[in-house]
């Protein structure tokens, strides 16, 4: 048997298509989300020395170390890489049924849901149902919202995006007029449903997003090239066998999953989302979803964000989510930029 | 293997009956027809008379409100998508190349049916891909992007991608209506090889005098339904143009082909169609 180029064979079973240049992408990514870890773990003040970092990471840690390592820095980092993954994939399964850049889960309204859904179980009824459920709840309330709205489903890109803001700002107000009736001065508990936070993670936080990650991930997988054939037009995929309507039904209900689940841990971060699939889709330059490169690039961006959060000298210590706000405000002011320039504005 | 209505042994695909709407008014009514077998058929008729539609139901692109498409004796949505599409391809009217994608990963593309979850390649890919740029011209502008080639190129591209199918039936729906006059022979002399080797092919057309040259079998259709079938020279006469298309002609022998030859005069009164 001829050995294909582009793709990973494992025997006669198994062969898929991985080409070189996402290979190396991959790797060069995994090494940098590393590099960025350990970063988040050893710089500041109470960082734990390069030197010391092994024996901690192996079970050695004790008094501050293990404190750092266990409490303060281990369970935020983990939850952030976690969640950032989640958001690139849920972002490239999203931007992939849409076709648009800015169909993503953060433009169109859904983690704004997600946070109303969290914020409302979380304080109106502390205790009685999961934050989780209600960040899924809400989640499926905005996108289902954002459906019927449009009239055209998410056929249309202009009235997607018009219709996500409307339904992202009755979100919003929602969440501000249940903190302001629940909490009145606590400024920090609206940031944290508004703007997305990584302070304060436990393990459980982590424990459930990367649950969430496992389970999902192989489903998303599953439907990556029939999700790369619908990029052909529907009709083509269809007649090739590859479904287009389940396949899309599959992946917005997948990436529903992965902002809920996102959103439950961390609020709802902005752009990263909106951001990750496109910048690993330019790192590659080549056509298909790039879902797992998304979800890589996903959690280098908020490991990196948060790093930035944890750092800079800023007052106040601000929450990530502003810092990811920031970096979404550049990258639309990039896209407009290139759009004027190529005269399409 | 059956025999059609009009005596040509059946390809297998046919349509028992068939309506099809796309929710509102039937463009497709109550058609039953079979394909037949080794023959390059064309379809022809006015806008909007259901050709388009009747080759999307025939590919399993759209679903029949009422009836059925046969494959084979079996209902062609008993069938899981990509068995479907070995035996069927359609090139639709519009497909999207996406971006940054080169001649030879499109034309991989068409060889999805044959693959599996996690065997995304087999043998005869490398086969059946170069086959396919081969018998359409492109070898050396397999590494190309889809997005810089000419139009008649480009359509080429895309009719390399169905014939890396290897399906018995190929469907193309007006695959002429972008090209210039030159590429839209070039493309029907492609279909007329294909047909040759013995290929049954199914194509929607615009023009008539084209659709004579090429085809041996004709299907006409009017206001959803199909009007006659049969060969060019039997089915094409005035009096079919006058009532399917309202085109008041003379036909006459082509003098390089001896196929029937459409001179119109001009379009007659409703009340005279």
């Amino acid at each position: 048997m001829s050995r294909p180029k582009g793709f990973l064979v494992l025997g006669r079973a198994v062969a898929v298509p991985v080409s070189r240049v996402s290979a190396v992408t991959g790797l060069v990514l995994v090494v940098l989300v590393l590099a960025a870890c350990v970063a988040t773990l050893s710089l500041g003040r109470l960082g734990i020395p390069l030197a010391d970092l092994a024996g901690a990471l192996t079970g050695g840690a004790e008094g501050k170390t293990a404190f750092v390592l266990e409490r303060l820095r281990g369970p935020r980092l983990v939850v952030g890489a976690g969640t950032g993954a989640a958001l690139g994939l849920s972002g490239a399964l999203f931007q992939t049924v849409t076709r648009n850049p800015l169909g993503s889960p953060d433009v169109i309204g859904l983690a704004a849901g997600a946070g109303a859904g969290a914020a409302a179980v979380a304080l109106l009824l502390p205790g009685a149902v999961p934050v989780p459920l209600g960040a899924l709840a809400g989640a499926v309330l905005a996108v289902t919202l954002v459906y019927v709205s449009t009239g055209t489903g998410f056929r249309n890109a202009g009235r997607l995006i018009v219709a996500g803001i409307g339904v992202s700002a009755i979100a919003v107000a929602f969440i501000q007029y249940v903190v302001y009736a629940v909490e009145r001065d606590k400024a920090t508990v609206l940031t944290a449903y508004v703007n997305g936070s990584l302070s304060a993670r436990s393990w459980e936080h982590a424990a459930t997003i990367w649950i969430v990650l496992l389970v999902v991930t192989p489903f998303a997988a599953a439907i990556a090239g029939r999700l790369g054939l619908a990029e052909l037009g529907d009709e083509t995929a269809a007649m090739l066998g590859a479904e287009p309507g389940r396949t899309r039904t599959a992946a917005v209900a997948l990436s529903v999953v992965l902002s809920a689940a996102a959103v439950a841990v961390a609020g709802p971060i902005a752009f990263i989302a909106l951001t990750a699939p496109q910048i690993a889709r330019r790192l590659t330059r080549g056509t298909g979803p790039h879902l797992m490169l998304s979800a890589l690039t996903g959690a280098l961006l908020l490991v990196l964000a948060d790093l930035a959060a944890q750092q800079l000298p800023l007052p106040g210590s601000l929450p990530v989510g502003i810092y990811t706000l920031a970096l979404g405000g550049l990258y639309l002011g990039y896209l407009l930029i290139r759009e004027w320039k190529k005269g399409t504005l | 293997m059956s025999t059609t209505a009009t005596g040509e042994t059946s390809s297998g695909l046919g349509a028992r009956n068939v309506t099809v709407s796309y929710g509102g008014d039937p463009v497709v009514r109550d058609v039953s027809l079979d394909i037949p077998q080794g023959e390059l058929t064309m379809i022809i008729g006015p806008n909007g008379c259901g050709k388009s539609t009747l080759v999307k139901a025939l590919a399993r692109i759209m679903k029949p409100d009422h009836g059925q498409i046969l494959l084979h004796g079996r209902d062609l949505w008993s069938y899981r998508g990509r068995q479907a599409a070995r035996h069927v391809a359609l090139l639709p009217q519009n497909p999207v190349a996406p971006d940054g994608i080169t001649v030879r990963g499109l034309v991989r593309r068409g060889r999805y049916p044959h693959h599996t979850l996690l065997r995304q390649w087999s043998p005869d890919d490398d086969a059946a891909i170069g086959f396919a740029l081969d018998r359409t011209g492109l070898s050396d502008l397999a590494e190309a992007q889809a997005a810089r080639l000419s139009g008649g190129q480009r359509q080429r591209a895309w009719i390399a991608m169905v014939l890396a199918q290897q399906t018995d039936l190929l469907l193309l729906d007006e695959p002429t209506t972008f090209l210039d006059i030159a590429h839209q022979y070039d493309l029907l002399e492609l279909c007329r090889e294909l047909h040759h080797e013995g290929r049954t092919i199914v194509t929607v057309l615009h023009d008539l005098n084209q659709a004579a040259r090429f085809a041996s079998h004709l299907i006409v259709m009017k206001d959803g339904r199909v009007v006659t079938q049969g060969p060019p020279t039997q089915v094409l006469t005035t009096d079919l143009v006058a009532e399917v298309f309202g085109l008041a002609c003379d036909i006459m022998p082509d003098p390089r082909t001896a196929t029937p030859m459409v001179i119109p005069h001009g379009s007659l009164p409703d009340d005279a169609r």
